[in-house]
């Protein structure tokens, strides 16, 4: 098709948004980590795959790490995870379940996205969203 | 990703659809101040959340949203003549109050009852600002007037305009909130637009294209909070306040005035977006004024006479692919609005959410969807008042703010994201 001047018109519509090509769409290779014991009960009820303390070898081989906190108490494991996947280059992502102003403040300088949130279902809409 | 079924909740308005009930929880504007300017006016033709209206203002300045269509034959309205107090049908005279009410029926005897068992759909129509607001919900759970800042300063403190998008509502709220678009979809405007050029925070935004975002959770929606490197250790920091169902406040530019959005939908594939300029403590100036109605800063450059923008898609948004290539805009498109508008409708009229690939970046608008979910399901389950119906959510303000490091932008910005009247607000 050449390119005419109201060819935006015509691509916008419903009916040639079905011409989009349909192919299917891989999950991501994820870490999730929890990172006290509040986070590992929020996963466990997810049947998500998660760890307690990730190996160097499972941050490298990931494209995204998800750390998950509902406490400080892991807030010294939140600074390690997040700089280690700051200096491999994987994204890492916080999500922070109720208060845990340490966990926030360790996680800050390395996770590129935080999300402090009062719902802990937001852990699995999120997973969900990245196909994680 | 979003699931189909997700999708269809979120995005479907029309009566009866779970989407449309939240809506109709909230006032909204209708149509602006200025397309019923006199008594006995021309009514205005409005369509909002899937239905037909007509809006008029009567003999004694009250104004009036009723069905479009004449209940008698099913004649539109728009061709009614407002006068004597209602709206006459012009096809055989059938008047109407603001409230719906038939008042004559003229093919009626003089004292026939039958005008008094006529009674059209209306719904409140209400100034606040620059805008009429209408609420299309059940009357007794009717929350307060809106308390947004932006409608309450003295008139010429602010300004807004409204545009015609062609594309489901929740795409183009997604734009938003979604911060990181900014420094590459938007660069030339940074550059170069008189309401935004020349502040401090420009050189950070265009210094740093890799923000780190963060997203807290807020009594009437969320705060989005974008960050990026600023000097001796402290971080600039981007707040914008997003409040339900489809408000947003982007965060200022040094003195220039304050922008958001309110997008409203029309129906399932269009929406009214109205655009704001305010500042909180001095009068807007007549250059800034007139930059607006040019179509600068957030605002839309309109067809004469209509609020469609001139760069629509029937003309390929007059896209210019030399603009483009010298970089002075990134798209080719002109205008902040239209750059926006013309990737949202690019997506199709609803996009299919089913086939995205969001990255973490996207966790405003992912956190916007579930709040969005979980408000539809528990108010049609459960009767639950959604965030942002209470007035009290609207008094929030965006801000722009340079911070040590290890201070949470939520603690430490937390007075600059209240409204506190008489009080700029907090930019750099």
């Amino acid at each position: 098709m050449t390119h005419s001047i109201s060819s935006c018109a015509r691509a916008a519509t419903a009916e040639e948004a079905r011409y989009r090509i349909d192919r299917p769409i891989p999950g991501r290779s994820a870490c999730v980590v929890a990172l006290d014991d509040g986070a590992a009960e929020i996963l466990e009820r997810t049947d998500r795959p998660f760890t307690r303390s990730p190996a160097p070898g499972e941050l490298a081989d990931s494209d995204l790490v998800l750390v998950v906190a509902t406490n400080d108490d892991g807030a010294e494991l939140a600074a390690d995870v997040a700089r280690a996947c700051w200096e491999r280059g994987v994204m890492a992502t916080g999500l922070i379940v109720g208060e845990s102003r340490d966990a926030v403040t360790a996680l800050r300088p390395y996770a590129r996205n935080l999300m402090i949130t009062d719902d802990e279902e937001d852990v699995v809409a999120v997973l969900a969203a990245l196909r994680a | 990703m979003l699931k189909a079924e997700v999708n269809e909740l979120l995005t479907r308005i029309g009566p009866g659809t779970p989407a449309g009930a939240l809506f109709r929880e909230y006032w909204l504007p209708a149509l602006l101040a200025e397309e019923l300017p006199e008594d006995d006016g021309p009514p205005v033709r409005v369509k909002i959340l899937g239905e037909r209206l007509i809006a008029f203002r009567n003999s004694e300045g009250a104004y009036g949203l009723i069905d479009e269509f004449c209940a008698h034959r099913g004649a539109s309205l728009w061709f009614g003549k407002v006068c004597e107090g209602g709206i006459r049908c012009a096809y055989h005279g059938w008047k109407y109050g603001v409230d719906g009410q038939c008042l004559e029926v003229p093919s009626e005897p003089e004292n026939s009852t039958f005008a008094a068992k006529v009674k059209l759909t209306s719904y409140p129509l209400v100034k606040v600002g620059d805008i009429l607001w209408t609420h299309l919900g059940d009357p007794a759970r009717r929350p307060p007037l809106p308390e947004f800042e932006f409608c309450h300063v003295p008139p010429e403190q602010t300004y807004t305009s409204k545009r015609w998008q062609e594309s489901n509502w929740l795409q183009a709220l997604e734009g938003g909130i979604d911060s990181s678009h900014v420094s590459w979809l938007h660069a030339g405007g940074l550059r170069n637009d008189p309401l935004f050029k020349g502040t401090k925070g420009n050189e950070y935004n265009l210094a740093d294209l890799r923000p780190f975002f963060e997203v807290v959770d807020a009594d009437g929606g969320l705060f989005v909070g974008a960050r990026r490197n600023a000097e001796d250790g402290k971080y600039y920091w981007r707040i914008t306040p997003y409040v339900m169902p489809s408000f947003t406040i982007v965060p200022p530019r040094g003195d220039h005035p304050v922008h958001g959005h309110f997008w409203v939908p029309i129906d399932d594939e269009n929406t009214w977006v109205y655009t704001f300029d305010y500042h909180p403590t001095r009068a807007l100036t007549a250059e800034e004024r007139q930059a607006m109605k040019d179509g600068h800063g957030v605002h839309s450059r309109n067809i004469p006479g209509t609020y469609r923008p001139v760069e629509n898609k029937d003309v390929d948004y007059l896209i210019d692919r030399e603009a483009q290539r010298r970089g002075d805009t990134f798209s080719g498109v002109r205008g902040i609005a239209q750059q926006d508008a013309s990737l949202q409708e690019s997506m199709g009229p609803i996009v299919d959410r089913t086939k995205e690939r969001l990255v973490s970046s996207d966790t405003g608008i992912i956190k916007c969807r579930q709040k969005l979910k979980k408000a539809i399901e528990a108010l049609r389950d459960e009767g639950v008042t959604p965030p942002g119906v209470d007035p009290a959510h609207h008094r929030v303000r965006s801000a722009a703010i340079v911070l040590p490091q290890a201070e949470s932008f939520i603690d430490a910005a937390r007075d600059a994201l209240a409204v506190r009247a008489g009080e700029a607000h907090v930019s750099v």
